[in-house]
Formats: structure tokens, C-alpha cells, sequence
């Protein structure tokens, strides 16, 4: 009387093999779960058995003892549901013994029998594939979704009565494109970019050179930008232009992004998420909004999500100073640990930080600004030293003048951002990071080698700008990046001093 | 005997000092007050007096100064005077922090008698109250200066304390520190006139200048001790600059600002004004271009002042010469391109033409020859 179903559920945004176990003895009636299942969990009986019985199968009176194993963390969400259900009909003897060996199973149940949706599937069927569950039954919503996990044999199914009848060979397991039919061209742009991304060019900001420039570079090799001007400038507009001129994320990479969006709940069915996320959180957001939390379900944040794309924080000044403060360590280590009484999870959080900012109170640019000094002194000190200095690219928006010219349309760019993005791919191949602003400040001598003169123009920068030791080796990764957009090997002088003119003073 | 004669003399002028020093730091004392006491009653000592005994003179004389105050309630507070002066702890005071006690009836009282509210006490911190003597300028200007007024104030104040003037400032951020610390620079005597009093550092974060302008020269202020900080308090305190110097300069200033109060103070005392000419974009220079439109001098060179101070030197002294440095072309674009105002980096790709690289390498170029300073994300020509 004893059977037990292999599920899964989330832990962070990743996700961990789970033994459903059940029990079904004799005794009073009774329904227990075991194992740290959260609310959910728990209310599962009612689900399960009203499911099982609008199906037309029998719920059996008697003592059933439900093990959620290992028992070691908390069991989230209501995913685990079709495994319990399953579990049951194997330990009543309604499914054949061993029908279920080698296969997860993953789904929600609704009062009717019907399988439902669960958020995080890329994530869960991923974890069973990982502990050699080549198949998997999953809910028919989800099944494009879990058909993205390469050597994965998924299993759609709609109901439970259905699940029941191809376990017994009855009916043969629908294919995916027949319970979840492909989606024509009218699918929508992908989550995480601008809906209106198509309608955005480079080419729409006029003057702004420099800025310009900056964006490409911090696009090309993965350097956080700040832009401060005044409103009205074109600090926002430059800067959502990013996602226009960033290149497609490798297949790993976007994996890994869909991974993480569908564990909040954000891919629309089964689209592999190919272009790098834009996230743009209001300034009112939370600690755990950017960086991610909550105690029961750790959820990822604002800097998970922007995993591998964009971060764009708008009036940077505005965020609390505490969410600020938080996002300095995620930014130095590119992953954010949640620390629970229960376990700490690790989010990654490698994404490329664009903000903007009001260099004072008053708006007006800092040559016509009337702020009262100690007002201003209050102002700025809400942006630390410590986090500008994690600005590799720090500019100063003027309003440009009249005449000036727009630049290169984002193809061009992007065409020239790619090639530098391919170069870096090539060099770090087999190493833990993909980008120049990722290289330890220790291994620069091997990827950004100076010769004598171009290492004496750094010790100048250095000496006459004042850098402190983050910003002299930010300096030569920004060249390092300047010379691959300019497609060659050597670092030379001018790169650094462009480099070096791009990290400018902030107010 | 001589020594005896010595504590004697010393003992009086003491009293005086005390006296005066207790009736300052009466509460509710105000310079109208004092000025209207120490006129009935010349001697400080004969005034405590005075309050001391309830005299229903002191109620009259000060009800003359402020009629709009009831007669019961004045005497109230000559009541809670006569309870609370203090001679004594302010000779304490006196001893403890060495101040020097100037009485208007003094001989070395610094301000002209033809200054009308001049005040009657002046306390004075610092070196000796020869720093009163010889020539005295007020530099004065807006707390939120630009980068080039600031290094325009720095200038003057080391030209002038130079040529020997003392430096009248009041202490602020911005404009006035940087008088202050041009005339510490040169070795000179610094005057900073403070709106509350002696023992409080405000801005605090100049707490090390006022201990290099107490070992140079003099803080000066006429509120009792302890006194806060109070918005009220620093346009009644910048008569008293206007009153010190002989002439006053303004380099930077916003239209409504403490420095335009100073500035009207000087035309009423009739002490020629001097206003730094600026940019029409710059409203850290709006103030003085309307004090130019309405006539005050424009100081173009430091030797104007010296002029009008009848100091008639042999050479111009003029501003920090230029660093006459060969530099490329390109740099020399940007320098122009800047046409003496902040840019952008931006802004001068612009109107260089220069590609960035190009634009990377002339901006250091400027930096290192000193023609050009980078800060709070704008170039600033020097």
C-alpha cells in the first residue's frame, strides 16, 4: 500500500527533486502531509480528493499519510498536487505498479480533475531531467514550456482522468503541438522587452555623442551607466535604447532567463526568451522587490529578473537609500544571496545596471542650478560613494545644442556591439564570466595587457584623476572594451583616455 | 607698586568687559537694546547697574527703541534681567576664552561713527585688535558659487591681503570661505564676522577654518554666546561687514541673497562696492550683473580695490597669471569651444567636431596643462 511519485518544486529559482511518498493503511480515516509542506500543501486533500472524485474514481476511506521527501526545506506552491493524486491511484492499486518509473510528474489540480498550469515548469522539469527523469508529465499549459529542456520526453496531459488512462496504456500521450497547438506570428513580442521595442532607434536621439558612445560601450562590455542631467535631455530616451542595440543571448543564457521569468509567473507559454530582459522598477519599489525575498517563498527580484539583460533605474536618486545599499553587493558579486532561518538561496544576478539622475534638487543643470548648498549636500549624499564608484560609465547630460545630428540607427550599432560581444565570447571561452567588466581585477594583466606607454598614460589618469583602486581598473576594463569595438587586441593610449573621459565626476 | 597699579587697570577694563559681556548675554537682548542702554549709560558697569536696581529708566529707554511693546511687559523683562546678569560668569567667560570686549566708546572700536545700528559691543576672538588696523575689504558672495567664483574670491582675497588689506568675510560656505582662505594663503589677516556666537562653528564643516582664522586674524560677532544659528540673524550680521571694510566687493551672488543685503549695507554706508562681472547663463552672477546695472564698479582686476582704496602700488597685481602652455590644436578648439563656461563633454564633441578618441585625448591634455578642470561631470575652463 505503499507508492511514491517523483515531482518537484521550486527553491529560489531553481528547481529540487521531490519524492512524494503515500501511504495508505487501514485505520480511521485521515488525511496527513508530512514533510514541511507550506499552506498550500496542505490543503491539497481538498483538492485531490474532489479532483479524484469528479473524475470518477474512488477516494479511499482510509488512513493516508502523505511524505513529502527530503523533509529538509519547505515545499512550496500547489505543483506537487497531480504527483499526490497519481501517488494515491498507485497505492489503491487504480494504476499499474511500476507505470510511473522513470517519469516526474508536475501539475496543479482543479476541483474538476482538471491539470493546471504551474508557474517555474522550465525550472522543475530541468531539476527532474537533471536527476535523470527523461519524462515528465506536465499540465498541457506548460507543455511548450518544459519542451525548451533539451533531452526531455514531455508528457501533456489536461486531465487527471486522462493521465490515468495512458499510465494504464489505454490511450496513447498526446504530443505537445496537439494539446498546446504553436502559436502563430500574432504571439506577441517575448516577455521582458519593451512591448514597442520595435518602434525604438537610436537614430530617434539627436546629439548626445558622447552619450551615445557610452551606451555602446557599456551595451558592448557589460559597464553599469550613469547618465545625470537635467530633465527633458534625453537621459531616458538614450537609455531605454540599450535593449535595441544588445545582442541575442546565447542558448544557455537564455535558458537560464526564461528559467527565472517563468518562476514569477512572466514567459507567455513556452517562449524561449531569446533577447535580453529590460527591467525599469518604479522608484517607489522595495529592498525586496530589487533584490529579491519574501520568508516563506524567497522570490527573485528586480535584479534577478534583469539577469543577463538590463537593469534601468530611472531617478536613481528617488530609490530608498537602504535598496541602494542592498544592490552593492550583487552588483560586485553578480549573484544575491537570500539568507532564511531555513537555507539560503542564490539568485544570479549578472545584468548591466543603466540609472539615470537629476544631478540636484532644483533639476536645472548643474551650470544654472540656484540649490541651496546644504540642500544639495543632502541630495547627493544619498547616491554613496561606494555605489557611484560601481559606475564604470558616468556622464553628464547637457541639453544638446540646436543643429546637432543624429548618430548611427541601432543596426549599426548593434552590428559593432555584437562583434565586440563575440570577441570577449571568444576570449573568455571556458572562463566564469563572458564579459570585460566581469574580469577580476587579478587577471587583467592576461586579458588587458598594456605596453609601457599605454601603462604610463594609466598611472597618469590614475595619479590626476585620483581614482581609487576599483575605478584604475575600471579604467582599463572600459578600454579593454574600447579597443574591442574597435575590433583590435592592443590597448592603446586613446583607449584608456576615452575610457577615462567617459567616468566623469558626477555631481 | 607698578604690578598693583597693573591688576588695578586690568581689573577695571575687566569690569568693563564683564559688565558689558553680562548685559549681551541678557536673553531677549537685542542690539537695539543694547545700544539704547549703553547710550543712557555709557559705562557697561553703571548700566548693570542700572538693571540691577529695577531703575524705571532702563523700562523708558528701551521702550524709546521698541514702542510697540507694552510697558508691563517690558518691565517684566527688566525684572527677569535684573535676576539673571551675570558679571561674574562673564568675567569667567572672559578669562576662560580670552575675548576681547570692544565698546563703541572705545578708541580701537573699528567702525566709523557715521555707521548708523552700528553695535554697541563687538566680541572678538582671535589674535590681537591690531588685525583692525590698516586697510579692510569685505569679500562676499552666494553660498552656492560656481567653480570659477570660488576661484575668483580665493584670488582676490590673496591679492588683497597681499598688498596688506585685512579680509572681511562672514564665514559661509561658498564665496566667503573662499576669501578667507585666499587671505590665509598669503600670510594675511582674516576678519570672519559670524551671526551667532563665538563658541558655535557654523557651518560646522568649516570647523578647521575657524581655528586657522582665529591663529590669523579675528572672529567677530555681537551676539552672546550660544546663540544658534537663526535665518533672522545673518542679514542683521552682514551690516556689521559692510560696516568693517572699506570696500566691498561682491563676486558672486544670486538676485535675492545674503551678499545683495551686504551689498545695499555698503551703498548706505557709503563704502564704494565692487561686483564681479559674469556670465549672463550663470545665475551665480546674476546678483552682481544687477548691482553693475545699478552702479557698483566693475572689479576687473584686484588692483581696482587698491585703487579705490588710495593704495596706490606700483605694479598691477592682477589675477594668478594664465598657464602659458604650447598645447595641440585640438585642445586649444576645446578651450575655445568652452568660450569660458562650463561644457559638457557632449557639448563640446559638438562644437569641436572632434570624434571621441580624438576629443578623450585633448581634454586630458587640457587637464594636465591645467587649462581645463573636470567636476560634478562638466569641464570648467580655469
Amino acid at each position: 500500500m505503499l507508492a511514491s511519485v517523483r515531482s518537484a518544486t521550486l527553491l529560489g529559482v531553481d528547481g529540487q527533486l521531490v519524492a512524494v511518498e503515500i501511504h495508505v493503511s487501514n485505520g480511521l480515516p485521515a488525511y496527513n502531509v508530512v514533510g514541511l509542506p507550506d499552506a498550500a500543501g496542505r490543503e491539497s486533500r481538498e483538492r485531490v480528493r474532489a479532483a479524484l472524485l469528479s473524475s470518477g474514481l474512488e477516494w479511499p476511506m482510509r488512513r493516508i499519510t502523505v511524505n513529502l521527501a527530503p523533509g529538509g526545506f519547505r515545499k512550496t506552491g500547489s505543483g506537487l498536487e497531480l504527483a499526490v493524486a497519481t501517488g494515491v491511484l498507485l497505492a489503491v492499486g487504480e494504476l499499474p505498479q511500476g507505470c510511473l518509473d522513470g517519469i516526474g510528474v508536475l501539475g496543479e489540480l482543479g476541483l474538476d480533475g482538471s491539470v493546471r498550469p504551474v508557474p517555474g515548469t522550465l525550472a522543475l522539469v530541468h531539476a527532474l531531467r537533471r536527476e535523470g527523469y527523461g519524462r515528465v508529465v506536465v499540465p498541457a499549459a506548460n507543455a511548450r514550456e518544459a519542451a525548451l529542456v533539451a533531452g526531455v520526453d514531455v508528457l501533456p496531459v489536461r486531465t487527471l482522468p486522462e493521465l490515468r488512462a495512458c499510465l494504464k496504456s489505454e490511450l496513447s500521450w498526446p504530443s505537445p503541438d496537439d494539446v498546446a497547438p504553436r502559436r502563430g506570428s500574432g504571439a506577441g513580442p517575448p516577455a521582458g522587452t519593451d512591448s514597442d521595442a520595435e518602434a525604438l532607434d537610436l537614430v530617434d536621439v539627436r546629439g548626445l555623442k558622447e552619450v551615445r558612445l557610452a551606451l555602446e560601450i557599456a551595451a558592448a562590455g557589460g559597464h553599469h551607466l550613469l547618465l545625470v542631467g537635467p530633465p527633458g535631455v534625453g537621459k531616458t530616451m538614450v537609455a531605454r535604447r540599450v535593449v535595441t542595440i544588445l545582442p541575442d543571448l546565447l542558448p544557455e543564457e537564455a535558458l537560464d532567463v526564461t528559467r527565472i521569468h517563468s518562476v514569477v509567473g512572466e514567459v507567455p507559454d513556452g517562449v524561449l526568451m531569446t533577447r535580453p530582459p529590460f527591467r525599469a522598477p518604479h522608484h517607489t519599489a522595495s529592498s525586496a522587490a530589487i533584490v529579491g525575498g519574501g520568508s516563506v517563498r524567497p522570490r527573485p527580484g528586480e535584479i534577478t529578473l534583469a539577469h543577463c539583460g538590463t537593469l534601468f533605474m530611472d531617478e536613481l536618486g528617488e530609490f530608498a537609500p537602504a535598496v541602494l545599499d542592498a544592490m552593492r553587493q550583487p552588483l560586485e558579486e553578480r549573484v544575491v544571496r537570500i539568507s532564511r532561518q531555513s537555507s539560503t538561496l542564490a539568485f544570479p544576478a549578472d545584468f548591466l545596471l543603466i540609472a539615470c539622475s537629476n544631478p540636484c534638487p532644483c533639476g536645472r543643470a548643474v551650470t544654472e542650478c540656484t540649490c541651496d548648498p546644504g540642500r544639495l549636500a543632502r541630495y547627493r549624499r544619498r547616491l554613496s560613494a561606494p555605489l557611484l564608484d560601481r559606475f564604470e560609465l558616468r556622464m553628464s547630460v547637457a541639453r544638446p545644442d540646436a543643429d546637432e545630428q543624429p548618430g548611427d540607427p541601432s543596426a549599426v550599432v548593434a552590428a559593432r556591439v555584437a562583434r565586440a560581444v563575440a570577441r570577449q565570447r571568444a576570449r573568455y571561452d571556458g572562463l566564469p564570466w563572458r564579459r570585460n567588466a566581469a574580469v577580476p581585477a587579478g587577471r587583467l594583466r592576461d586579458f588587458a595587457p598594456l605596453d609601457r606607454v599605454a601603462s604610463e598614460v594609466w598611472r597618469e589618469i590614475v595619479r590626476r584623476r585620483q581614482l581609487t583602486g576599483r575605478g584604475a581598473v575600471t579604467v582599463r576594463k572600459v578600454a579593454r572594451t574600447i579597443a574591442d569595438l574597435a575590433g583590435v587586441d592592443d590597448i592603446d593610449p586613446s583607449h584608456l583616455l576615452l575610457a577615462e573621459s567617459l567616468r566623469q565626476d558626477t555631481p | 607698586m607698578s604690578a598693583v597699579d597693573v591688576t588695578a587697570d586690568a581689573t577695571g577694563t575687566t569690569g568693563t568687559d564683564a559688565a558689558a559681556l553680562a548685559l549681551v548675554s541678557l536673553a531677549s537682548m537685542t542690539p537695539a537694546r543694547l545700544d539704547a542702554l549703553l547710550r543712557a549709560w555709557p559705562d557697561p558697569r553703571d548700566a548693570v547697574a542700572a538693571v540691577l536696581d529695577r531703575d524705571r529708566a532702563v523700562t523708558d529707554v528701551i521702550r524709546a527703541r521698541s514702542p510697540a511693546t507694552g510697558a508691563p511687559e517690558m518691565a517684566a523683562l527688566v525684572d527677569r534681567w535684573s535676576e539673571t546678569v551675570d558679571v561674574a560668569a562673564a568675567e569667567r567667560t572672559i578669562a576662560r576664552r580670552r575675548t576681547q570686549v570692544v565698546l563703541a566708546t572705545d578708541a580701537h572700536y573699528p567702525i566709523r561713527d557715521d555707521v548708523p545700528r552700528r553695535p554697541a559691543v563687538l566680541l572678538a576672538e582671535g589674535t590681537t585688535l591690531d588685525a583692525f588696523c590698516g586697510p579692510r575689504v569685505a569679500i562676499v558672495g552666494t553660498r552656492a558659487a560656481t567653480l570659477q567664483g570660488l576661484d575668483d574670491a580665493r584670488q582676490l582675497g590673496r591679492a588683497l591681503a597681499d598688498a596688506g588689506c585685512s579680509i572681511v568675510s562672514g564665514m559661509a560656505i561658498g564665496i566667503d570661505a573662499a576669501a578667507h582662505e585666499g587671505a590665509l594663503e598669503a600670510g594675511g589677516v582674516p576678519i570672519g564676522v559670524v551671526a551667532t556666537g563665538l563658541d558655535v562653528v557654523y557651518p560646522r564643516r568649516h570647523r578647521a577654518l575657524f581655528d586657522r582664522v582665529r591663529a590669523a586674524g579675528l572672529l567677530v560677532g555681537e551676539s552672546a554666546f550660544g546663540t544658534k544659528p537663526e535665518p533672522t540673524r545673518f542679514p542683521v550680521r552682514n551690516r556689521i561687514i559692510a560696516a568693517l571694510a572699506d570696500v566691498v566687493v561682491v563676486v558672486e551672488a544670486t538676485v535675492k541673497g545674503g551678499a545683495r543685503i551686504t551689498a545695499e549695507r555698503a551703498l548706505e554706508y557709503d563704502r564704494p562696492l565692487f561686483a564681479m562681472p559674469g556670465s549672463r547663463r550663470n545665475p551665480a552672477a546674476a546678483g552682481c550683473n544687477a548691482l553693475l546695472a545699478d552702479g557698483a564698479h566693475p572689479l576687473l582686476d584686484p588692483s581696482d580695490v587698491l585703487l579705490a582704496l588710495g593704495m596706490t602700488e606700483g605694479s598691477r597685481r592682477g589675477w594668478a597669471p594664465r598657464p602659458s602652455v604650447h598645447v595641440s590644436v585640438d585642445a586649444q578648439a576645446c578651450v575655445r569651444a568652452c568660450g569660458g563656461e562650463p561644457a559638457t563633454a557632449d557639448q563640446l564633441a559638438a562644437r569641436t567636431g572632434l570624434d571621441p578618441a580624438a576629443l578623450a585625448r585633448a581634454l586630458a591634455e587640457c587637464q594636465r596643462a591645467g587649462l581645463l578642470t573636470q567636476s560634478r561631470g562638466f569641464l570648467w575652463p580655469v
